[in-house]
């Protein structure tokens, strides 16, 4: 499960896609690719998300609730599903977050010793 | 899982947008139109894929998979009505009856019982192993000691059955009624649902009176009225106050099998531990860690000190019983054969239904084989069979369900009394969690048993060989002709088994019914008219009120004679110690007893029970009269063998006692008063008017009417019930039944069990007969070529018949052989339900086999004619 470099985008590590879309969503509803743009645009491009891999986990978010969708209208007037943040999904993004930042510092603390010492 | 229930072209019209979106995006940077569609196909990746993985993480495809099947299955089975009537029918009536018969062994047998630790809980009786009595009541002096010093009891309860006659508000009325210490439902473990329960000072005789009542009492006399606590209630004439009630599903736990169902609880026991007259049953709870047979040993211990400063108790010893074992009684080893008679039936309607489906999976080799060659694995085949299977046994099981409850209802009325006191649910049937959760198992398994093996036999078609016999009417391999060659040959041979227990059980009964019970039952009603209070305190004052009655109902018209007698001459009299004075000081422990049976002049004349010797009771045997008595043949030949017993003296209770001398004026015939399956006891009748002598002994209380026989019964009740009334309107009238009615009690079990065990095994009979049938009219039409070429080149058609027949005798006389087998070995476990006939009787066994030859060689003559009328020609033609 390592990132790896294909290019010079970062393919999502597994499971950060959640974390990614509720994040997404709480400036507001947004439908699926407006939130795959918003990704791509706020990592600074950095971030590779592959559109198709989106719906599955939208879905997934919206079977536990986090998540809610309704067909809407987009800006440019097409029809489009739109997904909003639920009182759930709020809950589950604090966790989520402490979750990664708890990650994160703890592989940063590991890889700064083994640098040390290497 | 499927709250949204979002269909996939929901989900195609988002991805379509999202693709939409792109493009726009794409465009706006500069790209033509279908650059940016591809560009922006790209990036979504692979658009199919993903609505696959949509719809997979949704689950849908095992449900599509499985609903698929299910539809498929329904519509082959709409195909074929014939085969799925046939099919339902058979396993509804196979789980239908395991049903019904699974919930009355789990009513008696397995339901837990509703009081805490009821593992702990024993009752406490007494036995006496050097003279071979049982289950006799307790003294004070063994409840103490045992309770004080064998360490084995947490705490003891004691109780003795009464009848409380209830006046004041309302019509008089008797109930069974029970004399309970106050630590009786702290034993039990069970709280009152209003009010509470007694307190121990309440065990002193001078303490106030105080009651309990039953649900059903206080519903049924005291309109559920909770205001009824604290106040007071007639009881025997005396005044009690009520303080508690129990709730709806208390009263009968703890009861025997055989007692009556307590209405109340009165308290007032008092023990004394120099009291060792036998007044009480107790009921136990041991230490944790102490079990049955340890307590056992650990209060004979005790006894075998007491004995020694209390003769009287010689020889005596705690007998120790489960509450389990006490409450199920003797319908155990009925039930424990039930349970497996209809096992074998669910059985053979299980092989029966496999032979049924390999019949059908021949005819449907080519489905399978096209199906097979267009790439359904054998997995997917054996899925859809077994989906279809599923269906019919579900279909089968909740028609079964149904005859369940049906047939809880019908044997709930063949049901001996006794085991409805022990299983008031009976009636109630399959609707009880555990039974339903049961039945569903059944389904289950038998969905497996009968399904597995004919759909892994068909999931394996022989590809090439079947599609190229397409047209031929299929084929079928001979291991699938073997198979159900095995499977009809098993069947007989548990519907052999089946046969033979229900041959034994009818012979039972028809042995139990030709017993002459030493009376005629026919045209006599009963009644039980207990006197009791003030008013008949004096014995003169009862003897008086039973000769008006009589002489009053004696005159109604179709009534040929009336007498009284205390207790019914089936499994209700009461034994009492006598001496002869022959020998009038018998040592302890061989103190003679009889039956002791209150009687008024007219008894043997009404009950037709002959008098061998001397005379019958007459008027002037009263308290004026010389002391007399009649004893039955029975005691003369125990006591007197070989001598005259006119004239000989006999006096009632333990040796030494002040009782008067009787003299023996006759000798009475002997009736089976316990029932047609126990022997004879030795009985004494003494005349009512001459009661009582002994302290303790109670006064006639069944009157006793014999009608000629055109007299209607209903009218007659009326009629005796408004002389009674008459003489004395507080007098209670209860248990009204007619002398048929009792004596059919005793032997309520032996009719119950062989009349499920008939249509058990007549169940068994008919499938047996079908699988055998089916088995030969398949290979008759499968053969229809071959018979066609025998016939033409000359056969005669009784050969062919000889051909077809015996084929099917082949099979049932191997399933005959294996059944007979298999009942030598099994019928044993029935010994205890017979009567008069052996576990390997030769006529049964004998009729069963002439019973199951004629059903086979009928079974096979129909597909013999069909083979017999075959045209050669056309036969020749045919494939």
């Amino acid at each position: 499960m390592s990132t790896q470099e294909t290019g010079e985008r970062l393919e999502l590590l597994q499971g950060t896609l959640d974390l990614l879309i509720l994040r997404t969503l709480i400036f507001g509803s947004q439908h699926g690719q407006g939130i795959a743009r918003a990704i791509q645009q706020t990592s600074e491009e950095d971030l590779l998300v592959e559109h198709g891999a989106l719906y599955p986990a939208l879905q997934r978010l919206e079977d536990r609730g986090w998540i809610s969708a309704k067909w809407g209208t987009s800006a440019t007037n097409r029809k489009a599903r739109f997904y909003s943040l639920t009182a759930a999904g709020r809950k589950q993004l604090v966790k989520e977050t402490a979750k990664w930042e708890r990650l994160a510092t703890a592989i940063g603390r590991i890889l700064a010793r083994q640098a040390e010492e290497g | 899982m499927f709250r949204w229930r979002r269909k996939a072209s929901d989900f195609g019209a988002e991805t379509e947008a999202h693709i939409q979106l792109e493009m726009e995006r794409l465009q706006e940077s500069g790209l033509t139109a279908d650059e940016a569609r591809a560009a922006a196909r790209r990036a979504f990746g692979n658009v199919t894929q993903a609505e696959e993985r949509f719809y997979e993480a949704r689950r849908w495809l095992w449900w599509d998979g499985l609903w698929q099947d299910v539809r498929f299955g329904l519509r082959m089975l709409a195909k074929t009505p014939g085969f799925t009537a046939v099919a339902v029918l058979t396993l509804a009536l196979g789980i239908g009856a395991t049903t019904a018969i699974f919930s009355a062994v789990y009513a008696v047998l397995l339901k837990p019982l509703p009081f805490r630790d009821a593992g702990r809980l024993v009752f406490v009786e007494k036995k006496n192993p050097p003279r071979g009595w049982i289950r006799n009541p307790i003294s004070p002096t063994e409840i103490l000691a045992w309770r004080e010093q064998s360490g084995a009891f947490e705490d003891l309860a004691v109780y003795t059955q009464s009848t409380c006659v209830l006046t004041g508000a309302g019509e008089a009325e008797e109930d069974p009624c029970e004399v309970a210490s106050s630590n009786l439902f702290h034993v039990l473990g069970a709280a009152p649902l209003f009010g509470r329960t007694f307190s121990p000072d309440e065990d002193q005789p001078d303490a106030p009176h105080v009651a309990i009542l039953s649900y059903g009492l206080w519903r049924r006399r005291f309109g559920e009225n909770p205001g009824r606590i604290g106040r007071a209630i007639e009881i025997n004439h005396t005044s009690y106050t009520i303080v508690g009630v129990m709730p709806a599903n208390f009263s009968h736990l703890y009861g025997t099998p055989y007692g009556t169902i307590p209405a109340l609880w009165v308290g007032g026991i008092a023990l004394s531990a120099e009291h060792t007259w036998n007044d009480y049953f107790g009921i136990g709870r041991l230490k944790p860690g102490i079990g049955l047979r340890q307590a056992e040993a650990r209060t004979a211990q005790v006894s075998a000190r007491i004995e020694r400063e209390h003769p009287d108790l010689k020889g005596w010893r705690a007998e120790m019983l489960s509450i389990r074992a006490v409450v199920s009684g003797d319908t155990r080893p009925a039930l424990v054969v039930l349970m497996g008679a209809v096992m074998f039936v669910l059985l053979i309607a299980c092989a029966n239904m496999a032979n049924l489906l390999l019949a059908r999976g021949a005819s449907r080799a080519t489905e399978f084989a096209v199906r097979n060659a267009l790439g359904a694995g054998e997995g997917r085949i054996v899925r859809q069979l077994l989906t279809e299977s599923l269906l019919i046994t579900l279909a089968g099981g909740i028609l079964g369900v149904l005859l369940a409850s049906w047939g809880c209802q019908g044997m709930a009325a063949l049901a001996p009394r006794y085991l409805l006191n022990s299983a008031p649910g009976l009636a109630g049937g399959a609707a009880d969690f555990n039974v339903l959760a049961f039945a569903l198992c059944t389904i289950l398994a038998t969905t497996f048993l009968f399904g597995l093996a004919p759909a892994l036999q068909n999931s394996r078609p022989d590809l090439t060989g079947t599609l190229k016999e397409t047209g031929r009417g299929g084929g079928q391999s001979p291991r699938s002709r073997r198979l159900r060659s095995v499977l009809v040959v098993s069947e007989i041979a548990l519907a052999t088994v089946l046969l033979v227990g229900a041959g034994l059980m009818v012979r039972t009964l028809a042995r139990l019914s030709r017993v002459n019970l030493g009376f005629d039952p026919a045209h006599i009603l009963t009644l039980r008219v207990p006197l009791s209070g003030e008013r008949y305190k004096p014995p003169q004052a009862q003897a008086e009120f039973w000769d008006h009655a009589i002489a009053a109902i004696e005159t109604l018209p179709g009534v040929e004679s009336a007498s009284v007698s205390r207790g019914l001459p089936v499994g209700d009299w009461a034994g009492q110690f006598f001496t002869t004075a022959d020998d009038p000081n018998p040592p302890a422990g061989h103190v003679p007893d009889a039956n002791y049976i209150v009687v008024s002049p007219d008894y043997f004349r009404t009950l037709q029970i002959p008098l061998r010797r001397g005379r019958s009771f007459n008027a002037r045997d009263t308290q004026t009269g010389a002391r007399v008595a009649i004893v039955n043949e029975e005691l003369a030949r125990l006591y007197w063998p070989g001598r005259d017993p006119l004239g000989k003296q006999i006096r009632l209770g333990a040796p030494g006692g002040t009782e008067p001398w009787l003299t023996v004026v006759g000798v009475a015939g002997n009736v089976h008063s316990q029932g047609p399956d126990e022997g004879f006891h030795a009985e004494t009748y003494v005349p009512d008017a001459q009661y009582p002598w002994l302290a303790g002994l109670l006064g006639p209380e069944h009157l006793l009417v014999r009608m000629s026989a055109r007299a209607m019964p209903e009218g007659l009740i009326r009629a005796v019930v408004r002389d009674v009334h008459r003489l004395d309107a507080g007098v209670p009238v209860a248990d009204i039944l007619t002398m048929e009615q009792v004596v059919r009690e005793p032997i309520a079990q032996q009719r119950m069990v062989m009349a499920l065990m008939v249509s058990f095994a007549g169940l068994a009979l008919i499938l047996s007969a079908l699988g055998t049938y089916s088995v030969l009219s398949y290979s008759i039409a499968q053969r229809t070529r071959e018979i066609g070429m025998r016939m033409a080149l000359g056969a005669q058609r009784g050969s062919v018949l000889r051909l077809v027949v015996g084929g099917g005798v082949r099979l049932a006389v191997l399933g005959i052989a294996l059944g007979i087998a298999a009942a030598l070995a099994l019928t044993r476990l029935m010994t205890e339900l017979l009567f008069g006939v052996g576990a390997t009787d030769p006529m049964t066994f004998a009729v069963v086999t002439v019973v199951l030859v004629a059903s086979s060689l009928a079974a096979s003559y129909i597909p013999a004619r069909r083979a017999i009328n075959v045209d050669p020609i056309v036969a020749l033609r045919h494939e």
